[in-house]
């Protein structure tokens, strides 16, 4: 799917994709460490993975265009435009809900969304926030009891389920969260510059229960 | 001799062992493990106790029944109750930095290898010196201190206050760093059931097999309440073991969650809660990666209150000596503990459920004295009962004093025809009916109501989708508690959608609750307390009454009845009943105060939780902050985020010297700083151009693709709100800068504009300030700096890119950015906006780029240096009192437009040509050093408001003009240039002759921007 993108906007694939020996450095670098942390005993409560490299953008639609967007993803994308709190998304990417008429496009890399912008032109703006955001997984079977230490929403199932997206705060950060699957996984997103912060938090509140922190494999 | 070598000598002197061994445990029942014997001391003691003891039932085991002296008067005194209302048996528990003072030995579990001591006594439990308050008595009466104390009134702060705070303490805080981490989460659920009582096990029960989530939380390491201390039956078996079955069911239910050891101690608005569970103060030290405590919010869409009843004590003389105790309490450690909290015990009740002690007490090995019954008659079969036992029963009688020094030897006893006799014993139950926990229920300002049946306050309105049952309801005896409970379980799991019906309680043995309550003993013997916990006696609610403090909130506060740590839990109703007694009121009308979050006292640290110390609140990095921190750079906060503020180097004398080597350095060759931090938002639309007129004061209807111009923002009201750039990306692509303590109140203004002003305007915005790390390279040598880093194909030279021109651009092989000709520091300058997560490779090659240009980083100190030479406003002057002409900003203010604030600016006082105006300032000695803050006055003029003609803004040394230069409003500034003022600092003693000046203090006819 991710060929999608690039091929129905009939863009160059190689354009803007960095050839550069300059490094991208992780948002979580210099603070998170893969390996296990906190409870050594017993499998670890809580899986963290570090997701590097996925590629992000605001879509917002035009005004009185989105209709017309939704048209446009679904032809061009095979995509559906989410209904509020919902986040559609097949493998890893798709569209997460954000804001009334406002979603977050992810896809696996940077280079997923190129010509994103080029294809919803005149119906909406499309803006890279590739960079913006310090993304991680949480899973395990710990992870809901991790997360209740800082989200004030409900994450039981009977609440919040996959495919689901609250926009809310965790730990006094501004924060995105959206579920995966039912394992559960969820996916969290906060501002990159408060990736430190964040991170101590994330891993004082998983110590209890073991945790095992992993970087996605470069792609 | 002084407290430091009275610590040092407790901390010499080895634990003693004690001779005889628990000598007053039973020799089998209660629900203790007597296989797990635990070590513990007490004052340096050494005793024995067992799993499932806490502190008091181990003292008591061990026959230790003074424990502690009282707040005011240093009175001995031993432990009252059982439970979380203890007013008189708080200690120091744990040692060092885990010292927590004032913890209720009743509810503090005992552990192997505990340690508590005794507070509030000097220089022994035993010998108090400072019991001689007890003689002076008189003075220390209520309201003493406002008596007393009043004069000189320089010597309260320094004299009085110290003096009786020394006197009159609660224990000693722990001196070094708490090492415990504290914990918080959130909850959510269905039913919340608070308290895990009879009542509160039914109705969890009848809720949770409903499939509804609940939530039980009871503070008790031990789910059962009541039925653990008491002798009691339900459907053929003992309470205790029902409780155990009830709580295993539960616990196999999917979605019921059961907190124990979590103490609800608040509720608030739209279902919110307060529990703290204390995760690990039963044991010596937390487990590690476990916290100590855990604060929970949980939101509930209904709750039941099964909080329970607190027992009322008796008022009478000497009713605080150690040994005199709850009836209820002395049945919890017989039944619960296996402890006879004396040999010889006598009880004074004014009910039928005092009687129950004595069957208790002869069961478990104890001889019981005598009942005393306040009330004349007693039912026939209750006098037999205890007579069967050998005990005297006297009716219509009452305790009117104590005897024994540190704990209780004797009482004396007035019979109804008002004869008195001496009684010898060694423990006195006291029963004077009990008081519905109504404290959780009046959290929310509710006033609980009279009743006259249970004569108790009871719950009046309930907060929304609260119900309280069993004794916090009222319904004191064990088939109601049992009966409520169920059918307000299945209740509430039915107000939220599940089935649920009640099923029928099982039975219970008879009971009666018939009582009638005595608020004091009118002629008794000797100081008759009230509150325990402050000291508060029946004297000083007649001395409050006979001064006139007669309303409830003024008795509280006049004799701090109800003030303590355990906030009147046993002693408020006292208070009332002896008040109504002296005014010939009825109870309900003198009325009750109400209580307040918490219920108990909670931990600050649990409220904290992970945020504390550097962690209190976040902090947002720069893409820099890797290479900064490893050249050493200082980082100063500005709000959240830290700036690298100068980078020292080995040499530099101190921050000065590094700041002007950095503005040197970029004035003559070129510097690079992280702007990163300046707010930025993209602006996307077909009516984005119109957009930005409306909400910027100055033009920009004439700005092509690819330029770049500053900008003004003002508020409604006519006032300056920020500045930044709006750059032309794009035919419909704007960026706008924000300033970095603005941006979040920038981009929440645009978007109010959008969404309310002109929801009709085609514009799309959103904020970029996280994606693009933005660095300005600023100096003569900023372009050659720049040539490598930007790729070939982009001309980046003065014709082709000249001073405001913008470019979306590639760098380092091919990775997207945006440059901007822009300049703070009124040099050749770019900004160039890179990914942020090549932020930390784009800086790096910028230094290496710039090294043979010799580069130096500089960072917020060398910028605001900078900008002040060039007399650029900022947050100093834009300070939400300024109008673009107090700026100098008029002249560029658009006139044919509409934009915010545009007809407000120009009210009058807005518009007085006497308003201070932004203008320079130099030293007339040169040598002098610039304060911001200062005022300034006329040469001459006396320092008064009148005379004051504006305020020093900005200061800085500036090493290009070699001295000290500031930026201020001045009133009618600019007409004023050459002339001289007085800048006046009356806060640090400042007061000098200044010059006034232009602003723009370098380059003012900007040459150097444009090379």
């Amino acid at each position: 799917m991710s060929d999608a993108v690039t091929t129905s906007a009939s863009a160059p694939r190689s354009a803007g994709t960095p050839r550069s020996a300059w490094a991208p450095r992780s948002a979580w670098a210099g603070f998170a460490q893969a390996g296990r942390h906190g409870r050594p005993q017993g499998e670890a409560g809580v899986h963290l993975t570090l997701r590097e490299g996925v590629g992000l953008a605001t879509v917002i639609a035009a005004d009185g265009q989105e209709a017309s967007l939704g048209r446009i993803l679904t032809d061009r994308l095979g995509w559906s435009l989410p209904e509020i709190g919902a986040a559609h998304l097949v493998g890893e990417q798709g569209l997460i809900w954000s804001g009334p008429g406002q979603w977050l496009a992810i896809a696996e890399t940077r280079a997923g969304l190129h010509g994103l912008a080029q294809a919803l032109h005149g119906v909406a703006a499309v803006t890279d926030q590739s960079d913006a955001r310090a993304l991680v997984r949480v899973s395990g079977p710990d992870a809901r009891r991790a997360l209740s230490k800082g989200v004030a929403i409900d994450l039981h199932p009977r609440a919040f389920r996959a495919g689901q997206v609250a926009i809310t705060a965790i730990a006094h950060v501004g924060a995105q969260i959206w579920q995966r699957d039912e394992a559960p996984s969820y996916d969290l997103a906060v501002a990159r510059s408060f990736a430190g912060s964040v991170w101590t938090w994330l891993s004082h509140a998983c110590a209890e229960f073991g945790c095992a922190v992993n970087r996605e494999p470069e792609r | 001799m002084s407290t430091i070598t009275l610590r040092r000598a407790e901390a010499d002197s080895p634990p003693v062992p004690t001779g005889r061994p628990q000598a007053f445990r039973t020799a089998t029942g209660g629900l203790i493990d007597r296989r797990r014997p635990l070590d513990f001391s007490f004052d340096g003691t050494r005793y024995a106790g067992f799993e499932g003891d806490t502190l008091a039932s181990a003292l008591l085991a061990n026959g230790v029944r003074l424990v502690g002296r009282s707040f005011k008067y240093h009175r001995p005194r031993g432990i009252l109750s059982a439970g979380s209302e203890e007013p008189n048996a708080l200690v120091e528990l744990r040692a060092g930095a885990r010292r927590e003072p004032n913890t209720r030995a009743t509810v503090a579990e005992l552990y192997e290898g505990l340690e508590a001591r005794s507070q509030n006594r000097w220089p022994s439990l035993r010998y108090d010196a400072l019991a001689v308050n007890a003689l002076a008595a008189p003075i220390f009466a209520a309201g003493f201190y406002y008596k007393t104390f009043m004069w000189p009134a320089a010597f309260w702060e320094k004299l009085y206050e110290p003096m009786i705070r020394r006197a009159a303490g609660l224990g000693r805080a722990a001196d070094a760093p708490d090492p415990d981490t504290y914990d918080r989460a959130h909850a959510f659920c269905d039913v919340l059931v608070i308290g895990g009582g009879p009542a509160g096990l039914s109705a969890a029960l009848a809720a949770g097999r409903s499939g509804a989530r609940v939530i039980l939380v009871d503070e008790d390491h031990r789910l059962g309440g009541r039925l653990l201390a008491e002798r009691r039956e339900i459907g053929s078996r003992s309470g205790a073991d029902w409780a155990r079955e009830t709580v295993a069911e539960l616990a196999s239910l999917p979605e019921v969650t059961i907190l124990s050891r979590t103490t609800l101690f608040g509720v608030y608005d739209h279902g919110a809660y307060g529990a703290v569970e204390r995760v690990s103060d039963h044991l010596a030290v937390p487990a590690a990666h476990a916290p100590r405590q855990r604060l929970w919010r949980i939101t509930a869409r209904r709750a039941v209150l099964a909080a329970g009843a607190i027992e009322r004590p008796h008022v009478f003389g000497g009713n605080d000596r150690p040994g005199v105790m709850l009836a209820g309490a002395v049945r919890t450690y017989l039944n619960r503990f296996g402890v006879l909290p004396g040999q010889r015990v006598a009880i004074f009740t004014s009910g039928d459920d005092g009687w129950r002690t004595a069957s208790d007490v002869a069961a478990a090995g104890g001889q019981v004295v005598a009942v005393i019954d306040a009330r004349a008659c007693v039912p026939p079969g209750l006098r037999r009962a205890a007579e069967a036992l050998g005990a005297r029963v006297i009716a219509g009688g009452y305790v009117s004093g104590t005897k024994g020094h540190l704990a209780l030897k004797a009482i004396e006893v007035v019979d109804t025809y008002g004869s008195s006799e001496t009684i010898a014993c060694d423990c006195l139950a006291m029963a004077n009916g009990w008081n519905p926990i109504v404290h959780l229920d009046s959290h929310l300002s509710r006033r609980p109501v009279w009743d006259a049946a249970i004569h108790a306050f009871v719950p009046g309105a309930l907060p929304s989708g609260m119900v309280a049952v069993g004794a916090a309801g009222g319904r004191l005896t064990l088939a109601a508690c049992l009966e409520t409970g169920s059918r307000a379980g299945a209740e509430m799991a039915a107000a939220c959608g599940f089935t649920a019906a009640p099923r029928d309680a099982p039975g219970t043995d008879p009971e009666s609750t018939e009582h009638t309550p005595l608020w004091r003993v009118a002629r008794s013997r000797g100081k008759a307390f009230v509150d325990f916990q402050n000291d508060v006696a029946a004297s000083d609610v007649e001395l409050a009454h006979r001064e006139g403090f007669r309303a409830v909130e003024h008795l509280k506060r006049y004799t701090t009845l109800g003030m303590a740590t355990d906030q009147g839990k046993t002693s408020n109703l006292a208070g009332l009943g002896i008040m109504a007694e002296l005014t010939g009121q009825a109870l309900p009308s003198v009325g009750t105060t109400v209580f307040r979050p918490p219920f108990t006292p909670v931990a600050i640290g649990a409220f904290a939780g992970h945020h504390r110390g550097k962690d209190f609140r976040a902090t947002r990095q720069v893409p820099s902050r890797a290479w900064c921190a490893e050249q050493g750079a200082v980082f100063v906060e500005t709000g959240l985020w830290l700036r690298p503020a100068y980078f020292p180097k080995a040499g530099e004398a101190d921050w000065l010297e590094s700041v002007n080597r950095e503005v040197n350095t970029v004035r003559s060759h070129v510097g690079v700083c992280d702007v990163t931090t300046l707010g930025k938002i993209d602006i996307q639309g077909r009516d984005a151009l119109a957009f930005i007129e409306r909400v910027c004061a100055n033009p920009f209807g004439t700005l092509p693709v690819g330029k770049a111009r500053y900008a003004v923002l003002l508020r409604e009201d006519g006032f300056v709100m920020d500045d930044g750039t709006v750059a032309r990306m794009g035919e419909t692509h704007f960026v706008m800068t924000a300033s970095t303590a603005n941006a979040a109140k920038v981009m929440q203004h645009l978007e109010f504009c959008h969404q309310w002003l002109w929801p009709d305007l085609d514009v799309q915005m959103v904020s970029v300030s996280e994606q693009w790390a933005q660095y300005a390279v600023a100096g003569p040598r900023a372009r050659d700096t720049l040539r490598s880093i930007v790729d070939e194909g982009f001309d980046i030279g003065n014709e082709a890119f000249p001073f405001l021109a913008c470019a979306e651009v590639t760098v380092g092989g091919g990775i997207p950015a945006r440059l901007f000709r822009i300049s703070f520091s009124g040099e050749l300058a770019y900004e160039l906006a890179v990914p942020a997560a090549y932020g930390d490779a784009a800086w790096r090659a910028i230094m290496q780029a710039g090294s043979t240009h010799g580069i130096t980083a500089y960072g917020s100190e060398a910028l605001s240096v900078m900008r002040i030479e060039k007399g650029h406003a900022a947050g100093a002057e834009i300070n939400g009192q300024t109008t673009a002409r107090d700026l100098g900003l008029g002249g560029m203010l658009a006139k044919k437009k509409d934009y915010v604030g545009r007809l407000m600016k120009e009210r009058p006082a807005l518009t007085d040509p006497d308003r201070p105006i932004l203008v320079g300032f130099r030293p007339v000695d040169r040598g002098a050093r610039l304060r911001a803050g200062a005022h300034f006055l006329a040469v001459g003029a006396a320092p008064s408001l009148a005379a004051d003609e504006g305020v020093m803004t900005s200061v800085a040394y500036s090493p290009s003009l070699g001295h000290w230069i500031g930026l201020g409003l001045l009133r009618r500034g600019p007409e004023r240039h050459g002339e001289r003022v007085r800048a006046y600092d009356p806060v640090r003693g400042g007061d000098i002759e200044v010059e006034i000046c232009s602003p723009v203090f370098v380059d003012p006819k900007e040459e150097k921007l444009r090379v």
